[in-house]
C-alpha cells in the first residue's frame, strides 16, 4: 500500500510521529501520547484520508520497556480502502501514568474497545463516558493481559468448597495445575488414577463410569 | 381499545411513573445465555439499554501467550463455534503472512470450500434461531436440518462436527477426502431447498415481517463509525466485504455477488444472510470445479509441517523435527502483523506480535461481533421492549467470540 | 582494521583471528560443534567448512570427487573446490569467503550433519539437551531430510558416571573434544581424553581418576549435544519451559555473569549458565557458582519473625516500632550487607543516616574462603566493593560487637543475616534484621523482616574489580518476602518517617547523585566504574 497516510501524518505532526514502518504491508505510525487525539481527529476528518471505521484497539505489554504499554489502534477507510495502524506508548513499570485521551468522541465504536483495553491492560482513558470493566467482573483485581499478571492465578468470587464443607465427596478433578495450558509435561498425574495430594478424592480412571 | 370516556386533559392520561428497571439475561433464552441487558423502561419504551458481556470470558488472549503458535488453533475454534473453520483459516493465514508462506493451490481452494461451508452454517444458525425466538419453530428445524448436512460434510472431512482444529500453519491437517466433491455436489442443492422452504414460510408471514421491518434500524455511516462489519454492515447498504475489497485465498478467481440491504433494519440483516448463503453455494460450486484432485496440500517446509508419525518413532531426524515443532513450536519471525479475513460476522482480524520465538508474544483477536454488540444499546434506545429479541437475534452475537 | 568478505558482507578482523571467530564477533554464526570461542580449535567436526574463493587469475584449490551419475549408474570424476574449516583458517585481508552462498558448503553441511546423526539414538524425548541441542538446531537449519542409511546404528556405553557431578552418554557424543580441551586448557586438569577410533570413539576419564575439581560443570556446558549431563540438572526440567534472566553470580566477589534459568510455572530456579563476558568470567563459571542458584530457594527467610516465631509482617513492623520508640540516634547502629545489592544498601544507609540520624554504620558479610587463580575469589560476598563505595566509612561487624558490649549501641538494624565472626555479643542489643537468607544474625534478632533474594528483584552489584553489574529479576517473591529496599521503606514508615523512595527507579536516580557512584548500568550490562 502507498505511504500516503504516513507521509501526511509526518507532514502534519512532524516530530510527534516517533517512528513509522510498513512491515507486512501494514502502515504503522508510533505517535507521541500527547497528540493521540489530534492524530485520530485528523485521520477521521481529513477528506483525503477519511478513516471512518475504528477496526480495533488493543494493548500490548512490554514490561521491560519504558513506557511499557503499547496501545494499538487499527483504522480502516471504507471509501478509500486503506488501513493504518497507530500506536502510542504509556505507563511506567508500575503502570503509573498510563492515561490516554478517549477517542469515543471521534469514533463511537471505540467505547467498548477502550473499556476492554482498560479492563485487560489497565490503561485509563480520560474523558471516556463510562469507563468500567467489560469482560471481567467489577471485583476483579489487576489487569490480566499485563505480562506480569500470572496466568494461573484465580480470583473466584465464591471460595471453592472443600470436601469437609460440602460434607459429601465432590468427585471433582484436581484444580488446574500450574502447568495447565503449557505444551508438555503434566507433572504429578498419578498412573493409577488416584490423586497423590488428596487420597480418594478423585475416582479411578479405570472404574466404570 | 376504546378511549376512556373521561374528560381529562391530554397530559393527565399518562400515569406518572418512575422509569422501570428490567434485567434481561444472562440466563434468558433469547440472550443466548451469555449477555445481560439492564434496561431502563418508560412503559414499554426503552430509555436506556446497558448491554453487559463477559459471561463467557475465558482469557483466550492470555492462553495464547503460553503455548506454541500451532496450539492456538483449538482456541480459535472455540471463539465462533458455529463457524470454527473460518477462524481456523483466518488464523492460519495470519501466521503464514508473518512466516512468508503461501500454501499450495489445492489447499487454498480447500480452505475456501470449507470456509464457505462454515459460513452457510453460521448464517443458517443465525437466521434459524432468530425466527425461533420470534415463535417460528418450524423454519428453525428446517434450517438446523440444513445445518446438519453442512456439519455432516465437515465431519466427513475433519472428523469433528463443531470444533475441528483442522487448520495448520502451512496447510491443513489432512487433504480433502476423495468423496469431498461428490458430497458437496449432493448436499448443496438439498441445503438450498430447505433454506428456500423456510424462507418462503417466513417471508410471507405478516407477523414475522412486521416484527422485523424498520426495527433496529441503523444508517451506514453510524454502523461504520461503530466498527460494524459483515452482514450487519452490508444490510445498511455499505458493500464492504473483505472477500471483494481485499481478496485473499482465491476469492478473486471466483464469481460471486455481495448482497446488500437498503435500510439497515433487522429484516435487511435477515435477508442479507439468506443472500449470502446462496452466494456461498455459488462459490463452493466454483471451488470444486477448480480444486485439483491431487497435489500437495501442505507446504513442503520442515520448519512448520510435522513429519510422519511412523518416522518420528524410528528415526532421529524425524524425532528432531517433531521436537522442534511440538516443543519449541514453529518459529515465527519477530514483528507484528494484522491479518483480516471475512468471518461469519464480519471482519475477523488477528493482530499478532512475535518476538521471534515459538510462542506468540501477543495474539489479539478482533472479533467482529464485539463491536456489533457494542452498538446494540444505541439501536435499542427509543424502541419497544419486544424489539430486543429480533434485533439482538439479527446481530448474531456469538458469546465465545464477543467475550474472548 | 583489516577486513574480508563473507557471503558479500564485509567483516573486520584482528590479525590472527580465524574466519569463524571474526564472524562470531560480528554476530554471524557459522555452524560448528567443536569450535568454542574460549578454546583452541581442533577442526575435527567439519561442520564449519567454507569455500575460499580464488583470487582473480588464480587457480581454485580443488579436489577430484567421484560422483554417481544417476542416469548411467557410473561414477564420474568431478572437480570440486576444497573446502576449508573456518575455525582453523586465519582470515586474511581481502579474502573472499562463501558460506551460505556456496552450494558446496551447503551440501557439505548437510552431509556432515547426516554423518553425525548416523548412529545417533532416538533420544530426544529423554535427553536433557533437547531444546538447546546443536544437532537439533543444525538439522533444521542445514539438513532438513532423512538420512539414507538403513542399518542398525553402532551402540556405545550409556550412562557412564564420570565423577560426582557428570554423567556421560557415548551414543550421543559427536566427538567434538570440547570437554577434553576445556579440562586441559582452562581447568588445567587434563583428566579427560578420547579412546578407540572411527565410529567406536568415546570420551574417557584418565585411569584411576574421576572427573572432579572446581570446574566440572563447565564440561557439560561446553558440550554441544546431550553427551555430558550434570547430575544436578539431569531429568529435572525441560529447557523449553525455562525462561532466563540475566543474573550475576552471588558466590564470590568475582561476580561472574550468568543466565538464571527458571520455570515461571513453579516459580523455581533450575540452573545457572555462564553468560559470556570477556571482562569478567569470559565463558566460564566454577562449580560452586553454578550450584549457587539453589540459594534462591535454600536457606531463605520467607516469613517475618518476632522473637523467633513466625508472625505477619504487619505485626513485625509494629514490634519494631515499639522497640525503637524513644531511642536516641547515637545509640542506634545500622549494618549494611556485602551480599545485598547496591540499591538495598542505599535504602538501608538512607534509613540509618538520613531518617534515623545515626552515624554508626557497619558492614557485614560472609567470611573469606577458598580461592584459585582462575575465577574463584577469596571474598565470598558479591557486593563488598559496592558497600565501600556508598558508605566509605562503614566499620566491620567486629567493631559493632565491641560497641554493643560497651553499651554504646543498644539498637541495631541490620541488612542481611551474615557475619564474618561469631556475632553472639549482638544479643545484648535490640536487633532488627532485614534479610533474604537465614544466617547467624537471625536467631539473635528480635524482629526479622523477609527480603527477596537476588533472583527475585533487580539489583546492582559491584565486583572485586569495581565493575558495576546489574542482575535482573527472575522469580516472583517467595512467601511474604519483598525486595529489601521496599521492606526498609516500610520499616521506615512504621518507625514514623517518610522514606524518599518506593521504587527501584527512584533509588537508581538518587544513587546517581551519590558521590562515588555513577549512573546504574543498563540491564545485564557490566560497567567499569
Amino acid at each position: 500500500m502507498s505511504q500516503i497516510v504516513l507521509d501526511k501524518l509526518r507532514e502534519r505532526f512532524g516530530t510527534a510521529i516517533l517512528e513509522t514502518h510498513t512491515n507486512y504491508g501494514d502502515d504503522t505510525a508510533v505517535v507521541d501520547r500527547g497528540v493521540w487525539k489530534a492524530v485520530a481527529t485528523f485521520l477521521r476528518e481529513d477528506p483525503a484520508l477519511d478513516f471512518d471505521m475504528p477496526v480495533d484497539l488493543c494493548g500490548v505489554d512490554y514490561p521491560n520497556r519504558m513506557p511499557r504499554m503499547e496501545v494499538v489502534l487499527h483504522l480502516y477507510s471504507v471509501s478509500k480502502g486503506q488501513r493504518v495502524r497507530i500506536k502510542t506508548r504509556v505507563g511506567d513499570d508500575d503502570m503509573d501514568g498510563a492515561e490516554l485521551d478517549s477517542l469515543v468522541g471521534v469514533w463511537p465504536g471505540l467505547n467498548w474497545l477502550e473499556r476492554e483495553v482498560f479492563d485487560m491492560s489497565g490503561v485509563r482513558f480520560r474523558g471516556h463516558p463510562d469507563l468500567r470493566r467489560i469482560l471481567m467482573y467489577p471485583e476483579f483485581e489487576g489487569h490480566p493481559l499485563q505480562r506480569t499478571y500470572p496466568a494461573q492465578k484465580t480470583q473466584p468470587l465464591v471460595e471453592y468448597r472443600t470436601e469437609d464443607e460440602a460434607g459429601v465427596p465432590l468427585n471433582k478433578l484436581e484444580p488446574f495445575g500450574a502447568d495447565e495450558g503449557m505444551p508438555f509435561g503434566r507433572k504429578g498425574l498419578p498412573r493409577d488414577g488416584t490423586s497423590p495430594a488428596v487420597p480418594g478424592r478423585r475416582r479411578s480412571l479405570t472404574e466404570d463410569n | 381499545m376504546e378511549p376512556l370516556d373521561v374528560e381529562l386533559e391530554e397530559g393527565e392520561l399518562e400515569l406518572p411513573a418512575e422509569p422501570m428497571h428490567l434485567n434481561m439475561g444472562p440466563s434468558h433464552p433469547a440472550m443466548h445465555g451469555t449477555v445481560r441487558i439492564v434496561l431502563e423502561l418508560s412503559g414499554e419504551t426503552i430509555v436506556k439499554a446497558d448491554v453487559q458481556i463477559g459471561y463467557l470470558h475465558r482469557g483466550f488472549e492470555k492462553m495464547c501467550e503460553r503455548g506454541t503458535w500451532a496450539q492456538v488453533f483449538p482456541y480459535v475454534d472455540r471463539l465462533n463455534y458455529v463457524s470454527p473453520m473460518l477462524n481456523n483459516v483466518g488464523y492460519a493465514l495470519a501466521v503464514e503472512k508473518m512466516c512468508g508462506l503461501v500454501v499450495p493451490d489445492r489447499c487454498q481452494w480447500y480452505r475456501m470450500a470449507l470456509g464457505e461451508l462454515a459460513r452457510i452454517s453460521d448464517h443458517l444458525t443465525c437466521d434459524g434461531a432468530m425466527a425461533m425466538e420470534l415463535g417460528a419453530f418450524t423454519p428453525f428445524l428446517w434450517f438446523i436440518k440444513a445445518r446438519e448436512m453442512v456439519w455432516d460434510l465437515l465431519e466427513e472431512e475433519t472428523g469433528a462436527r463443531l470444533t475441528h482444529s483442522f487448520g495448520r500453519i502451512g496447510g491443513m491437517a489432512s487433504p480433502p477426502t476423495p468423496d469431498f466433491k461428490g458430497l458437496c455436489r449432493a448436499a448443496l442443492p438439498k441445503i438450498l431447498e430447505l433454506v428456500e422452504e423456510g424462507e418462503r414460510m417466513l417471508l410471507k408471514n405478516r407477523i414475522f415481517l412486521e416484527r422485523l421491518e424498520n426495527v433496529g434500524t441503523i444508517s451506514g455511516a453510524d454502523a461504520t463509525a461503530l466498527g460494524w462489519t459483515g452482514p450487519c454492515l452490508r444490510a445498511t447498504g455499505v458493500p464492504y466485504d473483505i472477500r471483494k475489497a481485499h481478496p485473499y485465498l482465491k476469492y478473486d478467481e471466483v464469481d460471486f455477488d455481495v448482497p446488500v440491504g437498503t435500510k439497515g433494519d433487522t429484516l435487511d440483516r435477515f435477508l442479507v444472510r439468506l443472500g449470502e448463503i446462496r452466494q456461498s453455494k455459488r462459490i463452493i460450486e466454483q471451488v470444486i470445479e477448480h480444486m485439483p484432485d491431487d497435489g500437495p496440500v501442505n507446504v513442503g517446509d520442515p520448519h512448520v509441517i510435522l513429519p510422519e508419525k511412523n518416522a518420528v518413532y524410528t528415526t532421529i531426524e524425524a524425532t528432531i523435527q517433531h521436537f522442534k515443532l511440538v516443543m519449541e513450536g514453529a518459529k515465527v519471525p519477530a514483528g507484528e502483523c494484522y491479518s483480516y479475513t471475512e468471518g461469519g460476522n464480519g471482519e475477523l482480524g488477528y493482530y499478532l506480535v512475535s518476538d521471534g520465538s515459538g510462542t506468540p508474544y501477543r495474539v489479539r483477536i478482533r472479533p467482529p461481533c464485539f463491536q456489533i454488540t457494542g452498538g446494540l444499546g444505541k439501536i435499542l434506545e427509543g424502541r419497544m421492549l419486544s424489539d430486543i429479541v429480533p434485533t439482538f437475534g439479527s446481530l448474531n452475537m456469538i458469546g465465545g467470540e464477543c467475550d474472548h | 582494521m583489516p577486513t574480508f568478505k563473507l557471503d558479500g558482507k564485509t567483516i573486520p578482523f584482528e590479525p590472527g583471528d580465524t574466519i569463524i571467530k571474526a564472524a562470531y564477533k560480528q554476530g554471524i554464526d557459522i555452524p560448528h560443534y567443536c569450535w568454542h570461542p574460549g578454546l583452541s580449535a581442533p577442526a575435527n567436526c567439519r561442520m564449519c567448512l567454507v569455500e575460499i574463493l580464488p583470487k582473480a587469475g588464480q587457480r581454485p584449490l580443488s579436489l577430484d570427487v567421484l560422483e554417481l551419475d544417476p542416469k548411467t549408474g557410473e561414477y564420474k570424476v568431478k572437480q570440486k573446490p576444497k573446502l576449508q574449516p573456518a575455525c582453523y583458517m586465519a582470515a586474511a585481508e581481502g579474502m573472499e569467503v562463501a558460506a551460505d552462498t556456496s552450494e558446496h558448503v551447503v551440501r557439505a553441511r548437510h552431509d556432515v550433519q547426516e554423518y553425525l546423526l548416523l548412529n545417533h539414538p532416538v533420544d530426544c524425548p529423554i535427553c536433557d539437551q533437547s531444546g538447546e541441542c546443536s544437532l537439533q538446531d543444525y538439522w533444521l537449519l542445514h539438513m532438513k531430510t532423512q538420512k539414507r542409511m538403513q542399518d542398525e546404528p553402532v551402540h556405545k556405553p550409556k550412562g557412564v558416571v564420570f565423577g560426582p557431578t557428570i554423567v556421560y552418554d557415548g551414543e550421543r557424543c559427536v566427538m567434538c573434544t570440547r570437554c577434553i580441551r576445556f579440562m586441559s586448557e582452562i581447568a588445567k586438569d587434563p583428566v579427560l581424553d578420547m579412546r578407540e577410533r572411527g565410529n567406536l570413539n568415546e570420551i574417557t576419564v584418565a585411569p584411576g581418576r574421576e572427573l572432579d575439581g572446581h570446574y566440572t560443570f563447565m564440561t557439560e556446558h561446553v558440550c554441544p549435544v546431550g553427551a555430558l549431563t550434570t547430575k544436578d540438572f539431569r531429568f529435572k526440567a525441560r529447557v523449553w519451559f525455562l525462561r532466563t534472566a540475566p543474573s550475576v553470580c552471588q558466590g564470590c566477589a568475582t561476580g561472574c555473569n550468568a543466565h538464571l534459568d527458571y520455570d515461571p510455572r513453579y516459580n523455581k530456579a533450575y540452573r545457572y549458565r555462564p553468560r559470556d563476558n570477556e571482562a569478567v568470567n569470559k565463558y566460564w563459571m566454577c562449580d560452586e557458582g553454578m550450584l549457587s542458584y539453589k540459594e534462591a530457594h535454600d536457606g531463605r527467610v520467607i516469613d517475618a519473625l518476632v522473637g523467633g516465631r513466625v508472625a505477619p509482617v504487619v505485626k513485625a513492623l509494629e514490634e519494631a516500632r515499639s522497640l525503637f520508640a524513644g531511642v536516641a540516634p547515637t545509640s542506634v547502629a545500622i549494618v549494611l550487607s556485602a551480599r545485598h545489592s547496591l540499591e538495598d544498601n542505599w535504602a538501608m544507609r538512607e534509613l540509618g543516616t538520613v531518617l534515623l540520624g545515626s552515624k554508626n554504620v557497619y558492614v557485614s558479610g560472609r567470611p573469606d574462603g577458598y580461592r584459585d587463580d582462575i575465577l574463584i575469589h577469596r571474598d565470598k560476598n558479591s557486593n563488598a566493593r559496592g558497600v565501600q563505595q556508598i558508605a566509605p566509612g562503614a566499620r566491620p561487624l567486629k567493631a559493632l560487637l565491641d560497641d554493643v558490649a560497651a553499651s554504646r549501641i543498644t539498637h541495631v538494624i541490620a541488612l542481611g543475616a551474615d557475619a564474618p565472626v561469631d556475632p553472639a555479643a549482638l544479643g545484648g542489643a535490640k536487633l532488627v534484621v532485614v534479610a533474604a537468607h537465614a544466617g547467624p544474625l537471625v536467631p539473635l534478632a528480635a524482629v526479622v523482616l523477609p527480603a527477596t533474594s537476588w533472583a527475585e528483584h533487580a539489583g546492582t552489584y559491584v565486583n572485586a574489580k569495581g565493575m558495576r553489574q546489574v542482575s535482573e529479576k527472575a522469580l516472583e517473591p517467595l512467601g511474604a518476602s519483598k525486595p529489601a529496599y521496599k521492606q526498609i521503606a516500610e520499616l521506615a514508615t512504621a518507625l514514623g518517617y517518610e522514606p524518599s523512595w518506593s521504587k527501584l527507579s527512584q533509588i537508581r536516580s538518587q544513587l546517581m547523585g551519590t558521590a562515588g557512584a555513577d549512573a546504574p548500568a543498563p540491564p545485564g550490562a557490566t560497567v567499569v566504574a
